[in-house]
């Protein structure tokens, strides 16, 4: 039973909330700290910066590559069953996916080394919800329209369930080095406490019902399906219970995880920028490089094995001592030896979702020779901005590992500078999610506080419920710059 | 170069305009309450039994006409989580028969307590090679549901209507019995 739950908990929260990681935005929009979040190696403008706790990062992305909220829920007078027969089952694949990601940063705290005034170091706490989950079509199919009727002889693909989804507290502390005037790179270890994860991902095989050899029909499942899940058991129990502390225990044992009380794991990111010359540059970095070791709250369930069924079967006179009671048992047994449910508690691997960045950028029209009056590059050595350009324009891409694959998504952007106050980036992306994204972004500074909000897919808030993506990003900072 | 009040008019501009785009967005009116609206009634097929026996086996025990007698306990219906579920449907019955006889099959439905629900009572005449197809449907239209969902045993009888010495010059003969159930359930 509990499984089922937990199947339908994940179908229903991936449905519930969509989203993707790509943050093309915040990507290599280097007056903005949380930038290093992105690319390790961004070429770094402060001496110093503090996020204000809890709200110097805050990121919610949401995206469908099917069906839309206002698909189904649109105040149309249609059947509800057939806007789901026609809109759901009938239009979407198993390539599509509903998937979610949130960041909530801790703290962020970033500072120049004294010593080595190349050297940026930053260290932080986040909170990552991350899950995804493919629209399971065949097994939708099966549900809803079942194994008889015009879908004797169809093979039902079990392996159209896949399901991935955690929450993870991060550490982090990075290193950005400035190796040249062309060149900065940088690093950041990572230290993963899992609150929850669970995944069902490479299932495979079908369930059909045929013409039988001997009765009627014959139902054939063959089976390799398993759910794996770390610290789901814990919460579940919890949530169980009927004490009246509920809402404490849950406290008590997300403070304990989120505090290194969890599942642990490593990880890493690394990145870097190099100036072609004095107005390209170039980009990349690699994320969540990284993986979580379960050992803790461990609760796996197997479906592995093979049966074909025609009913009971009576072949007379062989069988005329059986018992008529112990052919049913037997029946029940044959299925369940032959295709076990098993549960074990088998600690398990699981790997981050590893993300990589790209860019090339073209920056024109150059502002002044100082740092004065912008939040823009600046030159460590001799405190000079020596390349500051008022405007930047060029592409990025982006590939993310999924369970079914690398996802892709390629943007172009405009970034322009407005001195030190205020820097605006839009971008225009497409992916599966969405061909017409245009997204928008604001970094401002008033003093050393820091603001900035990037808000994605714009076109889409025209009907926030028919948008296939919509993404929102905003946080405060504390900076100090290097003139300061 | 932007002068101090044009960038301050602009980035007043923009800012709203992006919280605007982002606190004020418009939507469609939703109806979620649509969610109880939706009908999900899938048709499940199985098998439910299979019976054959030769004509020897036949002549053999069938000096009185009874050649085959069994309770075969059977759950699938009563089953509580299909049991609430079940809307209509049909068992579907098979027959063949290749032996000399005219021979009476009949299933009979039982309850807990041994009752008799219902009984299917099934003649095949002789030399039947093509299948001899009877359905019979419970729910609207057809007979009760109440007959399935209380039943949790079959009772399967063989009769020979007819000698206990003639022999079919069909090679095998043998009658045989397929049944299986098509019934319509709501999940939601």
């Amino acid at each position: 039973m509990r499984i089922g739950q937990l199947f339908l908990f994940a179908t229903f929260f991936g449905v519930a909330s969509l989203w993707s990681q790509n943050k093309q935005l915040l990507y290599d929009f280097n007056e903005i700290p949380q930038s290093l979040s992105v690319n390790p190696g961004v070429k770094t403008l402060q001496k110093w910066h503090a996020g204000v706790p809890l709200i110097s990062g805050l990121a919610f992305q949401a995206g469908t590559s099917g069906v839309t909220v206002n698909d189904l829920f649109a105040d149309d007078g249609i059947d509800f069953t057939t806007k789901v027969r026609e809109r759901l089952l009938d239009a979407m694949s198993r390539k599509d996916d509903f998937s979610t990601t949130s960041q909530i940063e801790g703290f962020n705290v970033g500072f120049r080394g004294r010593n080595r005034p190349d050297d940026y170091y930053s260290f932080g706490m986040y909170g990552e919800t991350d899950i995804i989950t493919y629209w399971p079509k065949d097994l939708a199919i099966l549900a809803f329209e079942g194994n008889g009727g015009d879908n004797i002889g169809r093979s039902f693909n079990l392996g159209d369930l896949s399901v991935r989804g955690e929450m993870v507290n991060v550490f982090h502390f990075g290193i950005n080095r400035k190796v040249s005037n062309t060149l900065t790179v940088g690093a950041r270890a990572k230290i993963y406490s899992s609150i929850f994860q669970f995944e069902s991902t490479g299932n495979s095989g079908s369930f059909s019902t045929t013409q039988g050899q001997d009765n009627i029909y014959t139902n054939t499942i063959v089976a390799d399906m398993e759910l794996r899940t770390s610290g789901v058991e814990g919460i579940a129990d919890i949530l169980e219970e009927d004490t009246g502390t509920t809402q404490k225990d849950i406290t008590s044992l997300f403070t304990k995880r989120v505090l290194l009380g969890g599942n642990l794991g490593l990880g890493l990111d690394a990145g870097f920028t190099y100036q072609l010359n004095p107005q390209t540059t170039i980009t990349g970095s690699i994320l969540d490089v990284g993986f979580i070791y379960n050992s803790k709250d461990v609760k796996n369930y197997t479906l592995k094995g093979s049966v074909t069924n025609e009913g009971l079967t009576i072949i007379l006179p062989e069988d005329i001592n059986d018992l008529g009671n112990d052919l049913w048992q037997d029946l029940i047994d044959e299925i369940e030896e032959s295709l076990p449910y098993e549960e074990n508690e088998s600690g398990y691997i699981s790997f981050r979702p590893v993300k990589a960045y790209g860019s090339i950028r073209y920056d024109f029209g150059q502002g002044g020779s100082s740092n004065e009056d912008c939040a823009c590059p600046i030159n460590i050595d001799g405190g000079q901005n020596s390349d500051f350009y008022r405007n930047s324009v060029g592409g990025q891409l982006f590939f993310m590992k999924r369970p079914r694959g690398i996802q892709a998504a390629l943007t172009g952007f405009y970034q322009k500078r407005l001195g030190r106050a205020m820097s605006l980036k839009t971008t225009y992306t497409i992916d599966k999610y969405s061909l017409t994204n245009i997204g928008l972004g604001l970094n401002f500074q008033a003093g050393p506080v820091n603001f900035y909000i990037l808000g994605d897919n714009l076109l889409g808030y025209k009907n926030i419920a028919d948008s296939h993506y919509a993404s929102l990003q905003f946080g405060f900072n504390i900076i100090s710059w290097n003139d300061n | 170069m932007l002068c101090e009040p044009m960038k301050k008019l602009l980035f007043n501009l923009l800012s709203q305009a992006l919280v605007f785009i982002m606190l004020w967005s418009c939507s469609e009116k939703q109806d979620f309450s649509q969610f109880d609206d939706l009908s999900v009634t899938p048709t499940i097929a199985s098998s439910i039994l299979y019976l054959e026996s030769d004509e020897a086996f036949i002549n053999t025990l069938s000096a009185f006409g009874l050649f085959y007698s069994k309770t075969i306990a059977f759950e699938a219906f009563s089953e509580q989580y299909v049991a609430k579920r079940v809307l209509e449907g049909k068992i579907i019955y098979e027959f063949e028969n290749t032996t000399s006889k005219r021979l009476n099959i009949t299933v009979e439905f039982m309850d807990e307590g041994g009752n008799v629900l219902d009984t299917e009572s099934f003649d095949i005449e002789p030399g039947t090679t093509n299948a001899q197809i009877t359905e019979t449907t419970y729910g609207p239209g057809g007979k009760s549901l109440d007959i399935l969902t209380n039943t949790n045993s079959l009772r399967i009888i063989g009769n020979n209507l007819s000698d206990a010495t003639s022999v079919s010059s069909a090679s095998e003969p043998k009658v045989i019995m397929r049944s299986a159930a098509e019934f319509l359930f709501r999940l939601k």
